[in-house]
């Protein structure tokens, strides 16, 4: 008998529980029931720019203030088009494989005296510069920075936290520490580690 | 995304495979069932085009590593003595829950490696994507794995 046969027939009885399958169709049931948006936000986080080219124009069709723009996407440099509105902003793009994307974003900013208003386009813009964590189908975990990516699927700690020290040459050196929580946000800041909720 | 009768089909036909992956890195049954059953939601839920049975069974394999890898750094994880598992399973010899045994006994790194090459025939170079180590580690984990295999065996 070869190692293998030995291996096969020593391993042979493992089986799932019997009620993996119907615990299984119950999930799926409800996961069904869930909007599917959440793909398009976090796609939407996947993008920081680099550089906003000319052409700005009035898109009165939309309501806004359209400009072309580079962003990197998941590492790769890309074309996009770029609308602001009231404090938000739409993006459209094409990816390498030619399939047409569309994300967005926006918020509001709180000054000292507790009033609310709509971010800038340079808030916007900063926004878009920010690192990314992608959540990958296969369980994979990845940080994107401009043109940098990095696997940290094994660089979680026992807490489930993970710290990337991120830095881009090509714009002086600039220096970002990001602590990511494992599928509970994640932070960064110029001049040290933060745990995204102030937790430790 | 598959149709839920093609899904269902899948799911039946690997679950045991990404369970028996689960329980090599886990030790724990309840906690393999755990991964089983994220990792078959995540085959539902996925959008992505599979070339082949082998490619969904390689994806399958990889998720529930990356599931395991996750679990396994939480520091409240159930234990459970293999001796007991071992005694709910029905061996054909006795020489084959020695194997067993002494198989789950080894370390991590080890019985993981031995697991995907041989009961699920993968190649070293294939063990060392799905592990996200050098194909050369890979090949070193199964040398020292089958010396130490030898080693328990000899003693029992």
């Amino acid at each position: 008998m070869t190692e293998k046969e030995r291996f096969q027939r020593a391993f042979a009885p493992l089986h799932a529980s019997p009620d993996t399958m119907t615990e299984v169709m119950k999930m799926t049931e409800r996961k069904m029931k869930r909007p599917a948006l959440r793909r398009a936000a976090t796609i939407g986080l996947a993008a920081a720019l680099v550089l906003a080219l000319g052409s700005v124009a009035y898109a009165s069709d939309l309501g806004g203030i359209q400009r072309t723009v580079q962003l990197w996407i998941k590492g790769d440099q890309t074309d996009a088009v770029m609308t602001i509105d009231q404090g938000r902003y739409t993006i459209d793009y094409t990816d390498k494989d030619g399939t047409e994307h569309e994300m967005g974003g926006g918020g509001i900013a709180i000054e000292d005296d507790g009033t609310e208003r709509a971010l800038t386009e340079e808030e916007m813009l900063e926004h878009l510069d920010a690192p990314e964590v992608v959540y990958e189908d296969d369980g994979t975990v990845m940080i994107y920075y401009r043109g940098q990516s990095l696997d940290i699927t094994d660089r979680f700690d026992e807490n489930g936290l993970c710290h990337v020290l991120l830095r881009d040459e090509q714009d002086g050196g600039k220096t970002l520490f990001v602590t990511i929580r494992y599928n509970d946000g994640y932070s960064y800041n110029s001049t040290k580690y933060e745990d995204p909720y102030g937790r430790r | 995304m598959f149709s839920n009768e093609a899904f269902a089909q899948i799911a039946e036909k690997y679950m045991d495979t990404v369970f028996r992956v689960a329980y090599g890195w886990l030790k724990n049954p309840d906690d393999a069932n755990d991964v089983t059953q994220d990792v078959l939601v995540e085959l539902y839920k996925t959008d992505k085009a599979f070339e082949s049975d082998a490619h969904l069974k390689n994806w399958l394999i990889r998720v529930t590593v990356n599931r395991c890898k996750m679990l396994f750094r939480s520091p409240w994880r159930r234990h459970e003595d293999i001796d007991d598992y071992a005694e709910t399973l029905s061996f054909e010899q006795p020489r084959d829950e020695g194997l067993f045994k002494a198989v789950m006994a080894l370390d991590k790194k080890y019985r993981v490696p031995l697991l995907l090459f041989y009961y699920e025939g993968y190649s070293t170079a294939e063990v060392a994507s799905m592990l996200s180590v050098a194909e050369k580690t890979v090949s070193t984990r199964l040398y020292r794995a089958r010396a130490k295999l030898r080693t328990i065996l000899e003693e029992e």
